[in-house]
């Protein structure tokens, strides 16, 4: 192995897919934040998000900038809808040894499951198990040449698109009104109650954030793709979790670095060994990183409740 | 009285269905195993099919004066059981000289270990498993491995001059019998594989793949995977501006190929046995017969079945019409170059593995074409 320029070319490619792990897990660690419950079925709103987008693009075939607030607004729709059904049913009670349950946190998580495979095998029966192309138009496969490395123009928009949702999110949980409650929803759903914020609108509003940070990360690497399918979501899904898991749970900015940390050591390791192994070095890495730092890389300490 | 006047009648009437079975043409049957139900039963419906145009072509053609061969179908549910209940059946009809099927290897040996020590030919359409053929000299097939694919599109690529190769395989029992196909044909015929890189099912990112491959600067990538991989891969391969030129297995063989990686995939050469669009005379009587009786183009599938009747409907015209499972054994082991639409077949008269031509072809203009030459 040199350090040359095709050893470059492999840690732009970790860091584009990195980018892709990194877009999933914005949406993902919002979510475990505010209920500490990990949202399973939010590879699904991914994937609904990819489709929507399909569906419009083929039907309307408008400009690329319009596709993106519709695939938000059903992002929202699917992130409300999925807190209806899944997470609501589960906090009728608020008493303290209701919140403090732990039956009560590994049904929520269930039901989430649930919802996620209900989703996917409904889309299995409407579009079937086969990729599905995308019309060429709207494709973000240009190669774009950097002196001698090549990038995708898709990887550059996504690299965009995380850095702005990261900035985004930054803004909302410590620059408003909104973010204020949703820090507060987190740090002790009790105690905000006891102050007078409105938990529920509080979640609602996390997920309907989440999922559109979700379908539209889901539309974007359809498009990056080329190809999308029902099952899309599951594997950068797991990444993603194991990049939040990582990061310490509930730090976004965390999730985010280590995505791109787990998306060029899969590539670097591409040099060393089969990339059948690559998944290994995924799990290695969760593995050292909770014996060693048990709250994650860039955790710091909190009541688990 | 009476009583005598109707058993003489009834011996009469006996006496004579027995005069004309003598006057008319032998019956020779060939029993034919598929599944015709549960979630296989599309697959037999195809054999049945194709099977069923064949053998109508065979009788009008009076290739075998002296005798009529009929098809008995039996359903053998894809289920090992059933199969070996099937062999039962067949190997106690007189009648029946041969057998066709199974549809899955595991059914198709299950019922081909009682063939084998009961001594009845058996040529399976689709059988790959390489165990198969190795049960006794009684079993054939017609359709080929990849033991015989990689050396194929070895020898291709070497006589078009590019002498190393990069393989790229997806990482289960298939993937590894086709590395190990390509690996050793291409090896055995002088050339230099520069790398072997194995990915997991469902992997959509090529990237760090082709990067490590291409700095090496293989005179090809051989791809064994399918086609939603090969898309993936060649667009990728795009993408980085890597020209390195793709040879594949005939999994990649579907529309849905070109469909979804488009320009990316021109180019991309991989050899056949099957193809509708194939311009040979015989390819194109079988697909508007096929599409006309039945409503759909005919696939892969049921150009094994028309093929492997046509094989044992050859041996047996060769034997003659006192044909017996010995002698329609010996003529299917003899059997060279027989023209059929999946190319022409001949078995190693050892190995009984089949030969064949395929068809070669490349990405063009948007559409697989045949190509001529190198």
């Amino acid at each position: 192995m040199v350090f040359d320029v095709f050893f470059l070319q492999q840690v732009i490619n970790g860091l584009s897919i990195g980018c892709v792990y990194a877009l999933m897990a914005i949406g993902f660690t919002l979510i475990f934040g505010v209920l500490n419950v990990v949202n399973f079925a939010h590879g699904e709103v991914y994937t609904i998000g990819a489709f929507v987008g399909l569906m419009v693009i083929t039907a309307l075939a408008p400009p690329l900038l319009a596709v993106v607030p519709l695939v938000l607004a059903v992002g929202a729709a699917s992130g409300v809808g999925l807190e209806r059904i899944a997470f609501r049913p589960f906090r009728r009670f608020t008493d303290e040894a209701s919140q403090k349950s732990r039956a009560m946190r590994e049904a929520t998580l269930l039901s989430s499951l649930a919802v996620s495979i209900v989703a996917r095998e409904i889309m299995m029966h409407i579009f079937g198990g086969d990729m599905q192309g995308i019309p060429s138009g709207y494709l973000l496969q240009q190669p774009v040449a950097i002196g001698p490395i090549m990038v995708a123009s898709g990887s550059l928009v996504i690299f965009a698109t995380s850095a702005v949702m990261l900035g985004a999110l930054q803004f909302l949980l410590y620059r408003t009104q909104t973010g204020l409650g949703i820090r507060a929803v987190s740090n002790n759903q009790l105690g905000a109650r006891y102050v007078g914020i409105n938990t529920d609108r509080t979640i609602v509003t996390t997920f309907a954030v989440g999922s559109m940070l979700g379908a539209t990360a889901g539309i974007l690497v359809g498009l990056y793709d080329g190809a999308i399918s029902p099952h899309m979501g599951f594997a950068p899904g797991v990444k993603a979790f194991v990049a939040m898991v990582m990061g310490g749970l509930s730090s976004i900015p965390g999730a985010v670095a280590c995505a791109l940390l787990l998306g060029v050591s899969e590539s670097i390791a591409t040099e060393f060994l089969s990339s059948g192994w690559k998944d290994l070095i995924t799990y290695s890495l969760l593995v050292i990183t909770l014996v060693f730092f048990p709250q994650g890389l860039f955790g710091h300490g909190r009541e688990r409740a | 009285m009476r009583k005598h006047a109707v058993l003489g009648a009834v011996l009469g009437a006996m006496l004579a269905t027995i005069a004309t079975a003598q006057a008319a043409d032998r019956e020779i049957v060939i029993g034919y195993q598929a599944p015709l139900s549960g979630d296989r039963s599309q697959y037999g419906e195809m054999f049945r099919n194709a099977a069923q145009i064949k053998l109508e072509a065979f009788n009008a053609s009076g290739k075998l004066a002296g005798a009529k061969v009929a098809i008995t179908f039996e359903d053998s549910k894809d289920d090992p059981k059933e199969a070996r209940n099937i062999a039962h059946k067949f190997l106690d009809n007189s009648k029946v000289v041969g057998v066709i099927g199974d549809f899955s290897s595991t059914v198709s040996m299950a019922a081909g270990e009682i063939y084998a020590a009961e001594k009845m030919p058996q040529l399976s359409q689709t059988a790959s498993h390489p165990d198969f053929t190795k049960l006794s000299p009684w079993q054939f097939r017609n359709i080929t491995t990849q033991a015989f694919e990689g050396p194929y599109n070895a020898d291709w690529i070497l006589a078009a001059g590019k002498k190393t190769a990069a393989v790229i395989y997806i990482q289960n029992d298939w993937g590894i019998s086709a590395l190990d196909g390509f690996v050793g044909g291409f090896k055995a015929k002088g050339g230099t594989i520069t790398a072997t890189e194995a990915f997991n099912p469902g992997n959509r990112d090529f990237r760090s793949i082709l990067t490590k491959v291409a700095r090496q600067k293989p005179d090809v990538i051989y791809l064994a995977m399918f086609y939603e991989e090969g898309a993936a891969f060649a667009q990728q391969r795009e993408q980085l501006g890597i020209k390195i030129p793709l040879y594949g297995t005939s999994s990649l063989y579907s529309p849905k190929l070109i469909e979804l990686g488009r320009e990316s995939v021109e180019g991309l050469h991989l050899a056949t046995t099957f193809t509708p669009d194939n311009p040979d005379p015989a390819v194109q009587t079988f697909v508007k017969e096929y599409a006309a009786r039945f409503k759909s183009e005919p696939g892969m599938f049921a150009a094994q079945a028309y093929d492997a009747v046509g094989i044992m409907l050859d041996a047996i015209a060769k034997a003659g019409p006192s044909v017996t499972r010995e002698s329609l054994r010996d003529a299917l082991a003899a059997t060279t170059g027989y023209p059929g639409v999946t190319g022409a077949t001949s078995f190693d008269p050892v190995t009984r593995e089949p030969a064949k031509a395929l068809a070669r072809m490349t990405v063009k203009d948007g559409r697989f074409q045949v190509v001529t030459g190198p």
